[in-house]
């Protein structure tokens, strides 16, 4: 106890050099968790996009399709899969498609592209599919052949609402498939490639003119709190026919996680890059303040002060600047980590970007998450007090006599 | 091949015409190339495209003059009858009587199915120029057949990275076509079985094609030529645009 009054008092004493200390670790712990908070804010965000404007939380297919996506590793009886998703209570909505790849032909060109027959109305919860519409109207249920398509594909071949085109392609049953379509609507979502190449019609009509009756490629699944799509997804392995599988989108959409992971690293690399730079900058810091305080240091010694209760002094100092730091930097840090998730971070000026890199978000709420916040604070405060004990070791080495004659 | 066998080819070519042919491995190839397309010719052919779930059966007719120019009408199903398909050098066009359309297909979609099958259009195309894509080396042979193996030549634009054909020495014409993608992978093997007569010329009536790719498998498409008249006169007229529409009733 007595090395905590003698610290106070010392921290107190010296209060100029305390302040610059708190400052600094203050600035530098509420960077740290505005950082973190920012970046992890800005994955989620983005694959919370991904995931909600087509391929959806948990996707249920025929056991190969994934590996070997042909129109024999089908779902071919869609309604046994439709009875156990019904039947499931955590799941808030779900919808089949019928995805497949058709030859479009417009008035002056033909351009190949997915053709999907999709459930209107369950597609509305699934995707943002409805909510991208640009120009024309979106699908309903009792459509014929409607078809609404994505803004790219429509300029490619030329067509507008309102206007007529073709498709060439292959049924289910592997047969000659061909229809006239009218283009009902015409939707952006950002991803340029998806805009480019995907379509859809009702997937009543799709059944008729591609052979598809009972049958589909996928169907999506909402659950009821999409943050347990991994929970869901195993449940339903457990429920559905061994013939299909449950996949949330932590494995449909591998790529994008790992691309994020790998994104993440490199932040922490650069933080770390960072936190190195600021932790000789403490260190220096402390240096000099410690050795600025040599002649008191070796009073104290002369009156019989072992090395090792200096020291502790010193280290109590440290350690009691290091955690009031850390707990204003953490206080500053997630105050500002909670409003900007309320708040999110609009950069109008890099929408363009955002598009070429298949990303639909260009406003960025950070993360609000208080674990990951005392982490940062945890890191921090480790920081500040490690960088403090080699000038505190090094000035207890000195003999008293010397430290006495130190200017 | 042994090397005497290699000499005396080269001899023959000498003797016969080197003039037209770079090696005796290319005049091989050239000869089975026109003994599969012939001057002219005229077919009716059953084609039988079997999956791991269907059957179906489809019948045409088609046309061609030389290797560049052939017209393809499906006569068979009810509901795919008249759609007729044009091919001109590199150049393909389709007519669906359904939609009253005639669409170019487009390079993008010249590796997909075609007619459900498990040839491509690219078959339909490019099929015949392996003189001028591939270079063929000869691997051997035995006392029936010949061993070529065909490389794409760097500069063409091809789907294969090699190709390697069996061809019967009695009839030079192939008997297995093995085609390999560009990492050295078995793709599929088509298989030219029963060779008949018509007329002076011989030619293979059973095609089987055994697509290798692994969710392909229990695939399989069978081309059998019910009927067939080589080297007498087509007329011209199938093989412009309009032709397309024309014949497609």
């Amino acid at each position: 106890m007595i090395f905590v009054k003698f610290a106070l008092r010392n921290i107190r004493a010296y209060r100029n050099r305390s302040l610059v200390t708190i400052l600094l670790t203050t600035l530098t712990t509420a960077m740290l968790v505005f950082a973190t908070a920012f970046q992890d804010g800005s994955h989620d965000k983005m694959l919370e996009n991904a995931v909600e404007i087509y391929p959806g939380y948990v996707q249920v297919t025929h056991r190969d399709f994934r590996d070997k996506p042909s129109l024999d590793n089908l779902i071919f009886d869609a309604a046994a899969v439709r009875a156990v998703l019904a039947g499931h209570p955590d799941i808030a909505a779900f919808g089949e498609r019928f995805e497949t790849f058709v030859l479009y032909a417009g008035p002056e060109k033909a351009v190949g592209g997915m053709l999907t027959g999709i459930e209107p109305e369950a597609e509305k919860k699934l995707s943002r599919l409805a909510s991208s519409l640009v120009s024309g109207a979106y699908l309903e249920s009792g459509d014929h052949n409607q078809l609404y398509m994505g803004y790219e594909l429509a300029r490619r071949l030329k067509v507008k609402v309102g206007d007529e085109l073709s498709f060439v392609g292959t049924g289910a049953d592997y047969s000659f498939a061909a229809d006239n379509l009218q283009v009902k609507g015409i939707f952006k979502t950002a991803l340029f490639e998806f805009d480019a190449s995907a379509a859809f019609v009702n997937k009543q009509y799709f059944d008729e003119v591609m052979a598809a009756g009972n049958y589909a490629s996928h169907f999506i699944v909402l659950p009821a709190r999409p943050q347990e799509s991994d929970v869901v997804a195993a449940d339903l392995n457990k429920r559905l026919d061994q013939e299909y599988q449950a996949e949330s989108w932590r494995t449909t959409m591998e790529g994008l996680v790992q691309a994020m992971l790998v994104d993440s690293i490199f932040g922490y690399l650069t933080l770390g890059v960072i936190f190195i730079v600021i932790f000789f900058v403490i260190l220096i810091y402390t240096w000099l303040t410690v050795f600025a305080r040599m002649r008191e240091i070796g009073v104290l010694r002369a009156v019989g002060t072992l090395p090792g209760q200096v020291q502790q002094m010193l280290i109590t100092e440290s350690v009691l600047l290091a955690l009031l730091s850390v707990l204003l930097g953490g206080i500053i840090g997630a105050c500002l980590a909670y409003y900007f998730n309320l708040h999110p971070i609009y950069f109008s000026f890099s929408e363009e970007q955002f598009k070429q890199y298949g990303l639909a978000a260009s406003s960025m709420p950070t993360a609000f998450e208080p674990l990951v916040i005392l982490r940062d604070m945890a890191v921090m405060f480790v920081l500040a007090v490690g960088s403090t004990l080699y000038p505190i070791v090094k000035v207890n080495q000195v003999r008293p006599i010397e430290a006495i004659h130190h200017v | 091949m042994n090397p005497l066998k290699i000499l005396m080819a080269a001899m023959y070519v000498l003797v016969h015409g080197a003039a037209v042919s770079a090696s005796p491995v290319d005049d091989l190839v050239k000869r089975v190339e026109d003994n599969l397309n012939g001057k002219t010719a005229y077919m009716e052919f059953t084609m039988v495209v079997q999956t791991k779930r269907s059957k179906r059966t489809m019948k045409m007719d088609s046309w061609a003059i030389g290797k560049d120019k052939s017209f393809i009408k499906i006569t068979y199903p009810g509901k795919d009858s008249g759609i007729t398909f044009l091919k001109v050098d590199k150049a393909m066009w389709q007519y669906v009587p359904r939609i009253e359309k005639t669409i170019k297909i487009p390079a993008s979609m010249m590796l997909q199915s075609w007619m459900g099958s498990d040839f491509t259009n690219d078959d339909l195309v490019r099929e015949s120029s392996i003189t001028e894509d591939y270079q063929a080396t000869l691997v051997g042979d035995d006392d029936k057949e010949y061993f070529l193996d065909l490389f794409a030549r760097p500069e063409a634009p091809v789907v294969w990275g090699r190709i390697r054909m069996h061809i019967s020495k009695k009839f030079f014409l192939p008997t297995t076509v093995s085609y390999y993608d560009e990492e050295g992978a078995l793709v599929r093997v088509l298989d030219y079985l029963e060779v008949k007569s018509f007329g002076e010329r011989f030619y293979p009536t059973h095609w089987v094609m055994l697509p290798q790719a692994p969710e392909k498998e229990g695939h399989r498409t069978e081309v059998i030529i019910d009927h067939a008249v080589f080297d007498e006169e087509i007329d011209e007229a199938y093989f412009s645009k309009r032709a397309l529409k024309r014949f497609s009733r």
